[in-house]
């Protein structure tokens, strides 16, 4: 007449609270039942006479029942109650994202590629060979054997310029390097591998310092352009030395950055200290006036065309912007990240994945997904960072400071992409379509194993099996003053609380202490000695300490020197405390009577 | 009236025929279980003190049908009944006139009762009585006896077999050909005759052992028993009884003593063998139905399944309790394991996974090694869903439903693995829930070995989307510094609990959390802190209640009552003495009276006036629970009788009164068994209607059995351990499980034989629709394709010749 509801959730029982735990193999051949004389526990030999084994067939017995243990019943492994853990006052760890194990695996190294320490303030990679060029003082340093067994690369060649040298730049094969000069010449050297590089040519128009030089990254061999602080833009035609296409004046200020379209041969962006960045076209002889003009805000750093060539990347101060040069030059989104002034930018590929880096005098280096317009990876160097260049293979890294040291990040391991990038300028080549796996190959099994949770997904969790340390296993056996010495030796307080808590649990610490042997009491004593008055465990270390030295008083007296220093520490321990007791006390006599009368 | 709460594992349980149901001795019923389920379908009622076996009967062959359910029943109160337990109908009563312990049909599948032909035999059972008047003979008391019945005349065949200490459980073989008991040191076993069943002509075989024996086992077919001793051994005789039986005519006994490996003295059997690998008594022994295994189990948990060969074993899944019984089913994939902490896990066989468990409420606590008041375990009541928090040995906390009887949840209190060998010394003391059931706190205590490392914990829970479900807000580990927590109260209304200790003070604990719902679950921030500390004169704090609204906290400092502003932390008052140190306080709804008992010597029932702080009126009783409503007047009060009343006699221990707080008369009584330990609770009733929503009192005894009732209805002096009121569950028609042979190729057509026949005789007509029909039939029997094949395309055409006449 009561029952009228619905049932209830019916006989759940034991079983549905906890999740099922499998049953691992390796843990049931830990549970097989082995004979008699190999469990011979020496500590429990010590009290009982080995004839009789009845204590050492129920051990054994009770640790054969705990082996079915695990395929219905969750294990809880000791643990101290947590008002005996102290504090830690850790920060907390730094979640760890794919992107950072990514950059994770590169090992990074120093080198000065001068002794100057002059500021190293462009760094540019060889698109087809592992030639690094950077300029600094002087000249420019050509590096190779960037490879990862080596770490100091070797000086491939050194690029002799009348001044200052600037913004080194390769040809798209590689073959000939251009740089700027701090007096306005453009030199133009080939690199041959067996000789001493030769110029080639000399291109002279710049009045000042020419800080930007640059190929066209398209298939056009014979362009080159450059500009420089007397804000004069020239494309030069090389074979003839001449310029093509000149637009003195073309922006109002310095002109100190500049990049070519991965699109066309003949666009060009330009960026300068007038806070402008202009896009220009040879094709459109139109004079002075450029196609496109964006206000960056702040003198512009460094420009950068973005793989797809609609997108261009500008920074300056502590920004960084990117625009979208086909709708106009709106606006896309602006990144504040850096604290200082963002010196260079360049592209990256991280895995699949094209990342901007950029670098700064804060010195940090940042990724910037800008798929997801998001930061997703940032590293600290420290020295004011000038200058970035990321190798075309994915697998080099490199930054330059202003103190002439130069810091390089090589990939540990081989990526498997690495081989698929080739010669190909990275960030613009088309991914290759993925091999389609055949069921030979160990990854036609595994596919879908990676897959992520979408968002609406419901996810079943593996039960996290439980890791179960060395006292946890032989306490799980039974072997209670093994588990207590395993866990003397690691140090660690919590731990060694928590198996002592378990053994009072258990009723056998009075019998693991008896049972300890002369250098396992040893472990105990000096244990005791140092932890004894720790505020959090002192109740149960001042109860154990007297205990210790009730039961086992003739092996201390008898014990040596080394025995005795641990008495004498303890004694003194105690007689430290007691007098911090006495001040503590005189401090609440004086501090009490102020409460009360606070009180009225 | 709801009674509940019945022991599952007092006897064996025992499967139906078809393995689809289980049927336990529950109390004074048969509870019949499904197996699919794992749900009550009906109870068997009729009984009037416990049932100790049942014995269901086989389906014979041809002549059963397929919903002959039918059993026999034995019970102490000296009768032994047969039920139809499908419907459930009793269709016969034997009345033994002895209690009856246990009891076993040797020749059930040759004779059956009723439906049987008046040649066939008549029913004769074994049955184990306790005769307790018997005379003491040689200085022996020899209570237990073994008998034959004649169960279709109901009369006693023959004299007494055996004579025991006390009754002993009887074992029989699968086939019915050896029925055995333990008795002592000794198995003493008997061949059932196929015929002419009288004790005369029974010959008794006794196996000896040097130690007490404490279960046995037949083999299905062989002549193997096996039996089991306290100190969890297990002895196994092969080829028993061979020379003894086969030579019935009483010729010569001729026994070689050479090669008789482990068999003692003269007994007869070809060999012993033994076996050890237990460490206690052994509980239960069983052949497994392929004849291959021997499944033991004993207080560690763990069934362990022995290779009869070769004596190799191997163990299956830790059960976490102490085993009781395996039963095995007729369906040799099922069988089901009672443990001691009233559960029936039924497991799939093979693997012995468990499949359902069947749980009732949890037997009490036992804390052998705690003595005087510490040993108080304390259970929690959710007074609105009328759910209690028991907690249990394995270190969590059982929510049982009262109303519904059944098993809600099971929480885990203390992250510890729980052992069934250890002895306790950590245990939950206290359980309190709030009496809207969304808090709960609970208190652990580790014991601390020769003064080392005792840990009082108390712990907060706040409860979760389903009843049931709690989880944990805060830990505070020694809330009292060393002291043990003596009482915990919850404030209505509020996020507030006290807490009181034996040291002297009392802590007032406030949660100011603030919750966020992220997906299902609850999480957290802040958490219960103290908010006061408060002492009377260090004088150790015992009990501790909210007023209705709130507003004013009595805490019981010994024999004194304190009252406080639990806001202010400002004592109000001071309620004089009691006799002796309270135990338990409870504001009497929303009036001005607070009651107190308090126990040992000095033992008083004391209801105060708050308003002139001043007695009321008080009793000289042993008090064991005392429990308020909140708004009515009523309180009810569970006192233990002392040892020189008579009722004590009939087994009563304690009374259940019912006072109105203003009239010290009580309006109603009720005497009860088992009283000590026992809670008192008043809990809405949702479910009723004839009540109307009136309170229900909540009896619960110190065995956790438990009585619902209306105090207004039940009449004064009514035992209040009546016949069962509950409510079946589920119903048998739900359960359409094939097993066996249909759960792989599904239902067999129905068989006729008669019709079949008369098909052969109907001559063959084609069918309108001979596509249909062409190709069915057996292949053996069916013509080549090349002749069917134009018939068949024939038979198409037609079809497509009338369609088209039909469309024009």
């Amino acid at each position: 007449m009561y029952l009228q509801s619905p049932l209830p959730l019916g006989n759940c029982g034991t079983r549905l609270c906890f999740p099922y735990e499998e049953l691992d193999v390796s843990d049931l051949n830990d549970w097989t039942p082995r004979p008699w004389l190999a469990l011979q526990n020496p500590s429990e030999a010590v009290t009982r006479p080995p004839a009789l084994s009845t204590e050492y067939t129920t051990k054994t017995k009770r640790s054969e029942a705990m082996m079915a243990d695990e395929a219905t019943r969750r294990v809880f492994p000791t643990e101290p109650a947590s008002h005996l853990r102290p504090r830690s006052r850790s920060v907390k760890s730094l979640v760890s994202t794919p992107e950072s194990s990514f950059w994770r695996t590169f090992r990074s190294s120093t080198l000065h590629p001068s002794y100057l320490h002059l500021p190293i303030t462009s760094l540019s990679f060889s698109p087809n060979s592992s030639l690094l060029a950077a300029a600094s003082s002087t000249s420019v340093r050509v590096f190779s054997s960037l490879s990862l067994s080596e770490y100091d690369p070797t000086l491939f060649a050194t690029l002799p310029l009348p001044d200052l040298a600037y913004s080194p730049s390769f040809r798209c094969d590689g073959a000939l390097i251009a740089a700027g000069c701090e007096n306005g010449a453009v030199r133009v050297f080939d690199l041959p591998n067996d000789k001493p590089p030769k110029t080639l040519r000399r291109l002279n128009a710049h009045s000042c310092a020419s800080r930007v030089v640059g190929f066209p990254l398209l298939d056009h061999k014979l362009r080159l352009f450059s500009a420089g602080d007397d804000a004069l833009f020239v494309q030069w035609d090389l074979p003839t030395e001449t310029p093509l296409f000149s637009v003195p004046g073309a922006h109002r200020d310095y002109i100190r950055a500049g990049a070519p379209s991965p699109v066309s041969p003949d666009v060009f962006v330009t960026g300068s200290y007038d806070h402008t960045v202009k896009i220009w076209d040879a094709r459109v002889n139109s004079g002075t006036s450029s196609v496109l003009s964006i206000n960056h805000g702040h003198p512009v750093e460094s420009v950068l065309f973005l793989p797809s060539g609609g997108l261009v990347a500008t920074a300056g101060g502590n920004t960084i912007k990117i625009w979208d040069v086909i709708a106009g030059g709106k606006p896309v989104y602006s990144v504040e990240t850096h604290n200082k002034t963002v010196t260079a930018l360049t592209l990256a590929k991280v895995r699949d994945d094209t990342r901007l880096l950029s670098v700064s005098i804060d010195g940090y280096l940042k990724s910037f997904d800008f798929s997801r317009f998001k930061i997703t990876h940032s590293m600290r160097y420290p020295a004011p960072l000038l200058s970035v260049a990321f190798s075309p293979t994915g697998t080099i890294r490199v930054v330059g400071t202003n103190n002439g040291a130069m810091y390089m990040g090589i990939k540990k391991k081989k990526d498997e992409f690495e081989d698929q990038v080739g010669s190909d300028d990275f960030a613009w080549s088309v991914p290759l379509p993925e091999k389609p796996t055949s069921r030979k190959n160990i990854r036609y099994f595994k596919r879908g194993q990676s897959e992520k949770p979408s968002e609406g997904d419901f996810i079943i969790k593996r039960p996290e099996k439980v890791k179960l340390k060395e006292h946890d296993r032989l306490l799980r056996k039974f072997l209670h003053k093994d588990a207590l010495v395993s866990v003397l030796k690691t140090q660690q307080t919590t731990s060694i609380m928590a198996v002592l808590e378990e053994l009072v649990a258990r009723r056998k610490l009075i019998k693991c202490i008896s049972n300890l042997d002369n250098d396992e009491l040893k472990l105990l004593l000096s244990f005791i000695s140092k932890k004894a008055t720790q505020p959090w465990c002192a109740r149960f270390f001042m109860d154990l300490a007297k205990w210790v030295l009730e039961i086992r008083a003739e092996d201390i007296r008898s014990g040596g020197p080394e025995m005795a220093v641990h008495v004498r520490n303890l004694r003194s321990m105690v007689a430290h405390e007691i007098q911090v007791q006495r001040s503590l006390q005189e401090i609440q006599g004086m501090i009490s009577p102020l409460l009360v009368i606070a009180g009225k | 009236m709801i009674v509940g709460g019945q022991s599952l594992v007092t006897s064996p349980p025992v499967f139906s025929h078809d393995g689809k149901k289980l049927l336990v001795c529950t109390g004074c019923t048969v509870s019949v279980f499904s197996t699919t389920t794992g749900m009550l379908i009906t109870e068997l009622e009729g009984h009037t003190e416990r049932v100790t076996s049942i014995v269901v009967v086989p389906v014979a062959g041809t002549v059963g049908t397929k919903f002959s359910d039918y059993c026999w029943t034995a019970s102490l109160d000296g009768m032994i009944f047969y039920w139809d337990f499908s419907t459930p109908d009793l269709l016969k009563k034997v009345n033994v006139q002895l209690p009856v312990h246990s009891f076993v049909i040797p020749n059930i599948l040759s004779a059956s009762l009723g439906r049987s032909d008046k040649a066939s035999q008549n029913l004769y059972a074994f049955i184990s009585v306790e005769d307790a008047n018997k005379e003491v003979e040689n200085g022996k008391h020899l209570h237990g006896s073994i008998q034959i019945y004649d169960l279709t005349n109901s009369t006693r065949a023959g004299g007494v077999l055996a004579e025991t200490h006390k009754p002993e459980t009887l074992a029989i073989s699968k086939s019915g050909e050896f029925v055995g008991i333990k008795k002592q040191k000794q198995l003493n076993i008997w061949r059932v005759p196929n015929k002419n069943l009288k004790s005369v002509n029974m010959k008794k075989l006794k196996l000896h052992h040097t130690r007490t024996l404490s279960c046995l086992a037949f083999h299905p077919t062989k002549c193997i028993v096996a039996a089991g001793d306290v100190s969890g051994r297990i002895l196994i005789w092969r080829g028993f009884g061979k020379m003894r039986h086969s030579q019935d005519g009483g010729g010569k006994m001729k026994i070689d003593m050479g090669d008789r490996p482990g068999v003692r003295g003269e007994d007869d059997a070809d060999s012993c063998s033994t076996w050890h690998w237990h460490s206690s008594e052994i509980k239960f022994l069983m052949f497994s139905s392929d004849e291959a295994y021997l499944f033991s189990g004993a207080k560690e948990g763990v069934i362990v399944v022995w290779q009869l060969d070769t004596g190799n074993k191997t163990y299956k899944p830790n059960i976490g309790s102490p085993l009781m019984y395996f039963t095995d089913s007729p369906d040799p994939s099922l069988s089901c394991v009672s443990c001691e902490d009233n559960q029936i896990h039924l497991l799939r066989m093979p693997s012995m996974d468990i499949i359902k468990s069947i749980s009732g409420i949890k037997p009490p606590l036992i804390l052998s090694e705690l003595q005087g008041d510490r040993s108080r375990v304390t259970i929690g009541c959710d007074r609105s869903i009328g759910f209690v928090a028991l907690p249990t040995k394995d270190y969590r906390i059982q929510f049982f439903s009262l109303l519904d009887g059944t098993d809600i949840s099971h929480l885990q209190v203390i992250e510890r693995n729980y052992d069934p060998v250890d002895e306790t010394t950590v245990f939950i003391s206290l359980v309190e829930v709030s009496d809207d059931g969304s808090m709960m706190s609970t208190v652990e205590e580790k014991l601390p070995e020769m003064g080392i490392g005792g840990l009082i914990s108390l712990k907060f829970w706040i409860r979760g989307s389903h009843t049931g479900q709690y989880t944990l807000s805060t830990i505070i580990y020694e809330p009292h510094n060393n002291a043990g927590v003596s009482d915990m109260a919850f404030c209505p209304g509020r996020s507030m609990a006290v807490s009181t200790s034996y040291c002297g003070n009392f802590k007032v604990w406030v949660n100011n959390s603030s919750f966020i719902h992220s997906g299902d679950e609850i999480q957290e921030k802040g958490g219960w802190r103290c908010q006061s500390v408060s002492s009377y004169k260090e004088i150790p704090m015992t009990a501790a209640a909210f007023s209705g609204d709130g507003s004013v906290l009595a805490v019981a400092a010994e024999t004194k009552i304190t009252l406080w502003d639990p806001l202010n932390n400002v004592l109000v008052a001071i309620i004089g003495d009691s006799l002796g140190p309270i135990r338990q306080l409870a504001f009497v709804g929303s009036s001005e009276y607070i009651m107190s008992f308090s126990s040992g010597t000095k033992a008083d029932l004391v209801v105060w006036n708050i308003s002139n702080l001043s007695t009321h009126w008080s009793y000289k009783l042993l008090v064991e629970d005392i429990c308020c409503t909140r708004s009515e007047t009523r309180v009810a009060v569970l006192a233990l009788l002392s040892s020189s009343d008579k009722s004590i006699s009939t087994g009563k221990d304690g009374m259940v009164l019912v006072f109105d707080v203003e009239n010290p008369i009580p309006v109603s009584t009720w005497f009860v068994k088992k009283a000590k330990g026992g809670r008192l609770s008043f809990i809405n009733n949702k479910l009723g209607e004839a009540t109307d929503g009136k309170l229900l009192l909540a009896y619960i005894n110190g065995e956790h059995n438990y009585v619902l009732f209306d105090p207004s209805n039940v009449k004064e002096q009514e035992d209040l351990i009546p016949k069962s009121a509950r409510r079946p569950q589920s119903y048998a028609h739900d359960e359409n499980v094939s097993h066996g042979y249909a759960s792989i190729y599904g239902e067999l057509p129905s068989f006729d034989l008669t019709k079949a026949r008369s098909s052969d005789s109907i001559p063959f007509v084609s069918s309108e629709r001979p596509w249909e029909t062409i190709f069915s039939g057996s292949s053996h029997a069916l013509p080549p394709l090349s002749k069917l094949c134009s018939p068949f395309l024939e038979s198409l055409l037609e079809k497509a010749e009338k369609q088209t006449v039909l469309s024009q």
